[in-house]
């Protein structure tokens, strides 16, 4: 067995699995085939349905995993084999020449800016140019440049060498090669991702025609980084289109080529694509043709009916056959409106293509050298129970690389497969890992001594800012000790030259001029600590950004600028004080809150991992909701599915069984809860680490919906699903779809209801070929491979019939009457059942999320920490959600999700203690009144009242006090802001250090001034 | 009464005005002007503190001083013109919409103060020429910022000759205060409740007043507020210190937040109580602000059964036959 874990694929799914376990503890190698880390979300421009910037929220992963201790990134890599068994497999990987040295690069830029050769940019989807060498774009991991030697004149035709002759640093090296290393880890986790559909296979869709775009394509557009810095325009005359159509389903649910999946993400890209355009220029007028509108995950039905009522962008049930092309090179679509029946024929500016997500090529590759089973759809394959596990043990999946699905999804299979490739090494587990050492700090002396270096960034900042003007400027201010310039500040002869500065001048305070603290601060952070200063002794004044990449044009007043900005750092750091992250211990020990099939494998999973958990479940037996069930999806009975995982759990030595209990209390925070749970009538005391919440759903009740309750042979989704264990015995057979959800009254989507509809109509259909069954939905949402058993129901003979929302089926005693909204016409079904299909509502959620302060949204789900890239997390840290707790999913879903709770709650429990934040904030307890501003502000629970007894002279009165728990604290300054009686100072960004800073703005600094006359003040 | 600090008037005149020593005195004290009323040598004390801050940093001012810098920052502004008006009564609304913004954590209404004017005003038949002025000036001149106040006021005076009104009408203390004593405006200013006698409404009901300090014991205006709820209907019942004996709120030009301020806040707070009254009324923004504060404490130790509100808001709503 070895402590370390090769993921491959850089994406996001790579990243957030190489994350979870290099925080559990395990050396993790992310290998990455393109230049940079990132995946296709680094393309997005939003997500849905929140319409959160796609770069921003990936930005900060990017740069965490560059600078993670226990992450080794292999960038421009490929995986060729993996050989071995579990605990113990070879990697072959091939590092790719980028031609430049990694190590010496600072990814100034420089060569790429210098470099003669343009080529298509693939970042913006073939629609720019960039350079031969290149950083793919600028938040970039690593970031270094590479060249591309298929088009770099020096390396085709021997002639150029410009960007040898401008890198500073001396990083090209056009003699480098590819070189092939083998790695020996203890697990694998493939989250290779997908390759989007080629539409050229297509020849009917015209996309050799420059109108006609991929939805990735026109992502890029709508981007500010795109290649029209985000306004929308016609590849072919660079005019604004005023129509726009967005053809779904291309590359996905067509059999013909061989594309039977449904893609899962098209519509709600598009859906985003289209509100962000109608955002740019509400004059658009945006048409999205499709089969069905699969908007099936949390908030996104909501986020398709906001885009038809708000933005009015118009969704028809058609797919066009083909793209024409006129005479006149203008663009058309010919439709059915089903209103009329008629054929219609329209001029559309634009055609997106919305492009479905291809298993790659490379992925294929890999999984047939290395034995690795692949699905029908090419998919690597799983099994419902086990869906992230692959045919080789030892070997996970994680991400699209598995099936079609969502950035939330993916995120959620990432941290599965984290978790069981951890709980497969737990015995290994910090056993590659290594600790930093440092020398032990200086004492503070009381004046200070700032050393002030001024970077040039190679031309960045030099070629605007006069630097050696600033540095001489820096001398003259006050408690600056040292100043001088650099040519890359963040190069690692540069933090030699910082150290011995610092040594020579007896420095205790730096201040570097050059970039941003989001990426630069933790380095000259480390180089502070390793000459014995306090890290947070150290301030970043941010001269390019904030300066020369902003002012290009006005190098003089860019100069005086610069100064003021270092003059504000000099003033700030001058007050700087030592601060200290504390070491609070922690209980290895979880609890998880719902034993059905989401509760019990995120129980297994922290068990495997080795820590204990007590697992809470109010009724007597485990199983929750899947004891309703009589098959799964495949076929498999539920009940050997459960007995085997109930087996498991109640055979673990970690795993202890708390059946009808219930959680009473809590307190406490990460690391260190304290839960009282009633069972037998006693409270027991369970003292805890961490938490998942899996407490599931229940089954909604159509009380006078479609008169049910009126005639026993109207039955819902889960009674039907319990008759079919025992038989049915019904010739007509009619279902309703979305009985109670997609309403007024519930307006999400309930997610499972079609693929358990149309499961249940094949078990019908296999047990009795004569019956008849009919399934009235809305939008059928079959979504990903669930497809397949959509067509498969087709294949049996059931017969869908499409109803409009306003005009909604009848029932009477079991005869249904729906208006074919296809034909336009009624259709009388005489039925022996009439089976309604119901959507998951939340269980007692409210109880709960006052135990742990954890939000509810508003159908009263629970609210993860960030839809997107946190699905698991709550904003209160060390508590963790899975299951349909969170929102209605299918069974394998749930159990990623599971699995990915089980993952993230070992990031806690595999720490020795918890390491609070240095900058937090602190209470002046005699300042403080009691007034509980700083309780509800607080997004993380940190501060928390106590009783006291206040003696004002002759008077005495009990009031409240605010405490900051330092390990809830991360220092964001919002109760320090609110404090009414300024008791509460944020450390490092105290009211001091940030006035002093403004009060250094202009003094001295000639060329600015304030342009006098009306501000606007907006609040 | 009970002490809860020892802010002494003769240490605070001796040690900053004739020893030099500390002028830690000048800031502690509340401006609540109790000690003119008692003192027998009829000292003038709050315009001793007014002027010895007149230059000088305060120790500190709550809410990290957010209405201060508004002020500053509205000072150094242009601000508007008085629209074109025959009309000769002017009401100032005053800082609400600038409290509602910041303390929305008290849940108290501060706009409904102006609509509530409005509306009675109305009821009265008085159609006033709503002036949109910089504000009065009143903390920044307590914090000792005289220039700035200088600036608003330089302001305020040239916008009220423009307007052509000959009467201005207020309904917060503050600012009657101000406008009466720290401008020379040489108009006539009034405080709403000096005219709500007239309304002539029927209101059964049972509630305590307080004196804010302001409208009290710096203008003596003491039984225009009583009288606009006596003569509609209203009983009073009066609180164990009340008239030029009242307790003060604490606030104090939003410059003192601290445990001594609390303790003024509950030891009133419980007088209010003890009355036996549900409505708690006062004619100063802050007082509510600062009521409301303790009261909507997260957690409180203490809850009290009181609603606090302004007496424009209290009277507005019998008019709309809320409650």
């Amino acid at each position: 067995m070895k402590g370390s874990v090769a993921v491959v694929g850089g994406g996001i799914a790579g990243i957030q699995a190489a994350l979870d376990l290099a925080d559990s503890g395990y050396k993790t190698y992310l290998i990455e085939s393109k230049p940079s880390i990132g995946g296709v979300m680094s393309q997005l421009d939003k997500t849905f349905p929140t319409n959160d910037c796609a770069m921003c929220i990936l930005s900060p992963k990017l740069v965490e995993t560059a600078r993670h201790p226990n992450i080794e990134l292999l960038g421009y890599s490929d995986v060729k084999s993996i050989s071995g068994k579990a605990g113990d497999f070879n990697v072959k990987v091939v590092r790719k020449a980028r031609y430049v040295d990694e190590t010496k690069c600072t990814g100034c830029g420089t060569c790429t800016e210098k470099c003669p050769s343009k080529v298509s940019d693939e970042y913006n989807a073939g629609m720019s140019k960039r350079k031969s060498i290149y950083i793919p774009f600028a938040q970039a991991i690593p970031r270094v440049a590479t060249i591309d030697a298929t088009h770099c004149l020096f390396l085709t035709k021997g002639k150029c060498g410009v960007c040898k002759k401008v890198c500073g640093p001396k990083a090209v090296d056009y003699e480098q090669k590819d070189k092939e290393i083998e790695l020996n880890v203890g697990s694998v986790v493939i989250a290779t991702g997908f390759k989007p559909f080629d539409p050229s296979i297509l020849k009917n869709y015209r996309f050799d025609h420059p109108d006609v775009i991929t939805s990735l394509q026109f992502e890029r557009l709508l981007s500010a980084s795109g290649p029209t810095q985000g306004h929308v325009t016609k590849q072919s005359d660079g005019k604004v289109p005023k129509n726009v159509a967005f053809i779904q389903c291309v590359g996905s649910r067509n059999p013909r080529i061989n594309r039977k999946h449904c893609s899962s993400v098209c519509c709600m890209y598009a859906t985003k694509e289209s509100i962000i355009a109608k955002e740019h220029d509400s004059e658009l007028d945006i048409t999205i043709f499709q089969i069905d509108v699969r908007a099936y995950g949390k908030n996104f039905e909501e986020f398709y009916n906001r885009a038809q009522k708000e933005y009015g962008i118009k969704y028809i049930n058609s797919r066009p056959p083909e793209v024409i092309v006129n005479p006149d090179n203008s663009l058309s679509l010919k439709f059915e409106d089903f209103n009329t029946g008629d054929l219609v024929a329209k001029n559309f500016d634009l055609v997106v293509l919305s492009i479905g997500l291809d298993p790659a090529d490379s992925t294929q590759a890999l999984a047939r050298s290395s034995g690795i089973a692949l699905d029908d759809f090419g998919n690597i394959a799983t099994t419902i129970e086990n869906p992230v596990e692959t045919s080789v043990a030892g070997i996970y999946v994680c991400g699209v690389a598995q099936g079609p699905k969502d950035i939330p999804d993916t995120v959620a299979q990432a941290s599965a497969a984290a978790s069981k490739a951890a709980a497969l090494l737990s015995g290994e587990r910090g056993t590659l890992i290594k600790e930093r050492a440092f020398p032990d700090e200086k004492p503070l002396s009381p004046e200070p001594r700032i050393g002030v270096f001024v970077c040039h960034c190679g031309i960045n900042i030099g070629s605007v800012v006069n630097v050696p003007n600033v540095v001489e400027y820096a001398k003259t201010l006050p408690g600056v000790a040292h100043a001088q310039e650099m040519l890359y500040a963040c190069s690692s002869d540069s933090q030699v030259t910082i150290k011995d500065a610092i040594a020579k001048n007896n420095l205790n305070r730096v201040v570097v001029a050059s970039c941003t603290p989001r990426t630069h601060e933790p380095l000259f952070q480390n180089t502070c600590r390793e000459a014995g200063l306090n890290p947070y002794l150290f301030e970043l004044a941010n001269i390019r950004e904030h300066c020369s990449w902003v002012h290009m044009k006005e190098k003089d007043k860019a100069t005086e600028k610069a100064k003021a900005i270092v003059q504000m750092a000099v003033a700030k750091s001058a007050l700087f004080q030592p601060l200290y992250k504390q070491k609070v211990s922690l209980i290895n020990k979880a609890i998880v809150l719902g034993a059905g099939v989401a509760g019990m494998t995120a129980a297994l999973d922290i068990a495997n991992n080795g820590y204990h958990v007590t697992l809470i479940e109010k009724e007597k037996e485990l199983g929750g909701m899947l004891r309703e069930m009589t098959e799964l999806y495949d076929g498999k009975r539920p009940a050997d599915v459960l007995k085997d995982l109930i087996s498991k759990v109640s055979a673990n030595k970690n795993i202890k069984i708390m059946n009808e209990a219930k959680l009473l209390k809590v307190e406490g925070y990460l690391g260190n809860f304290r839960g009282v749970v009633l069972a037998n009538g006693n409270e027991i005391t369970v003292d805890f680490g961490a938490a998942v919440v899996a407490t599931g759903a229940r089954n909604f009740e159509p009380s006078g919906l479609f008169n049910y309750g009126s005639d026993k042979r109207i039955v819902t989704q889960a009674q039907f699903e319990k008759m079919l264990g025992t038989g049915v015995n019904a010739k007509t057979i009619t279902m309703i779809q979305c009985v109670g959800a997609r309403s007024k009254e519930r307006e999400y989507c309930g997610r499972t209801c079609c693929v358990d509809a149309v499961k249940n109509a094949i078990r019908i259909k296999k047990a009795n070929s004569s019956a008849n069954v009919y399934v009235l939905y809305r939008d059928m949402r079959t979504y990903g491979v669930n497809e397949k058993m959509y067509e498969t129901a087709r294949d049996l003979g059931v017969l869908f019939i499409k109803y409009d929302a306003d005009k909604p089926p009848k029932v009477q005693d079991s005869t249904v009457v729906v208006h074919d909204s296809m034909m336009n016409e009624d259709i009388e079904i005489t039925s022996d059942l009439v089976v309604l299909s119901t959507p998951l509502v939340a269980g007692e959620n409210e109880e709960i999320n006052q135990l742990f302060k954890i939000p509810l949204d508003k159908n009263k789900f629970f609210l993860e920490a960030h839809p997107k890239l946190r699905p698991v997390d709550f904003a209160t840290d060390g508590v963790f959600l899975c299951g349909s707790a969170q929102a209605p999913k299918l069974i394998d879903e749930a159990i990623s999700q599971a699995s990915a709770a089980a993952s993230r709650a070992c990031t806690i429990l595999s720490r020795k203690f918890i390491e609070t934040e240095g900058a937090i904030s602190v209470v002046n307890e005699a300042k403080c009144i009691g007034c509980g501003t700083c309780v509800t502000v607080c997004p993380y629970n940190a501060p928390s009242l106590y009783d006291a007894t206040v003696k004002v002279e002759e008077v005495t009165y009990t009031t409240k006090k605010s405490k900051i728990n330092p390990a809830a604290c991360k220092g964001c300054g919002s109760c320090a802001a609110a404090c009414p009686a300024g008791a509460i100072t944020a450390q490092h960004f105290s009211s001091k250090e940030i006035g002093e800073a403004i009060d250094a703005f202009d003094k001295g600094v000639k060329s600015i001034f304030i342009d006098k006359g009306v501000v606007e003040v907006t609040v | 009464m009970r002490r809860v600090s020892k802010t002494s008037p003769r240490s605070s005149i001796y040690n900053s005005n004739v020893y030099g020593l500390d002028t830690t005195g000048i800031w502690t004290c509340l401006t609540c002007g109790i000690c003119p009323i008692e003192c027998p040598q009829q000292v003038d004390f709050l315009n001793f503190i007014k002027e010895e801050r007149a230059g000088k940093e305060p120790l500190e001012v709550a809410h990290l001083g957010v209405f201060t810098e508004f002020n500053e920052l509205s000072s150094k502004l242009n601000g508007t013109k008085p629209e074109k008006s025959d009309l000769k009564i002017g009401y100032f609304p005053g800082c609400v919409d600038q409290l509602g913004l910041f303390l929305h954590d008290v849940k108290t209404d501060f706009g409904e103060i102006t609509t509530s004017s409005l509306k009675l005003l109305d009821k009265l038949g008085i159609k006033p020429h709503i002036l949109n002025m910089k504000c009065c000036g009143h903390d920044v001149l307590w914090q000792g910022k005289k220039d700035v106040f200088e600036k608003l006021k330089d302001h305020n005076k040239k916008y009220i000759k423009e307007s052509g009104i000959d009467t201005l009408v207020t309904s917060c203390g503050e600012c009657y205060r101000t406008f009466s004593k720290d401008y020379d405006l040489g108009i006539k200013v009034i405080h709403t409740s000096e005219l709500l006698d007239k309304l002539g409404l029927k209101i059964n009901a049972e509630v305590t007043y307080h004196d804010p300090c302001r409208l009290g014991r710096h203008m003596g205006m003491y039984d225009a507020p009583r009288k606009a709820l006596s003569a509609n209907g209203v009983r009073i019942k009066e609180m164990e210190h009340s008239k030029e004996n009242a307790l003060c709120c604490g606030v104090s030009s939003f410059m003192n937040c601290n445990e001594q301020t609390k303790a003024l806040r509950i030891a009133r707070m419980d007088e209010a109580a003890a009355t036996g009254a549900k409505t708690l009324i006062t004619t100063c923004s802050k007082c509510l602000a600062h009521f409301n504060c303790l009261k909507t404490e997260k957690d409180a130790t203490k809850k009290y059964d009181l609603d606090v509100v302004d007496l424009t808001v209290f009277l507005a709503r019998q008019l709309d036959g809320r409650k």
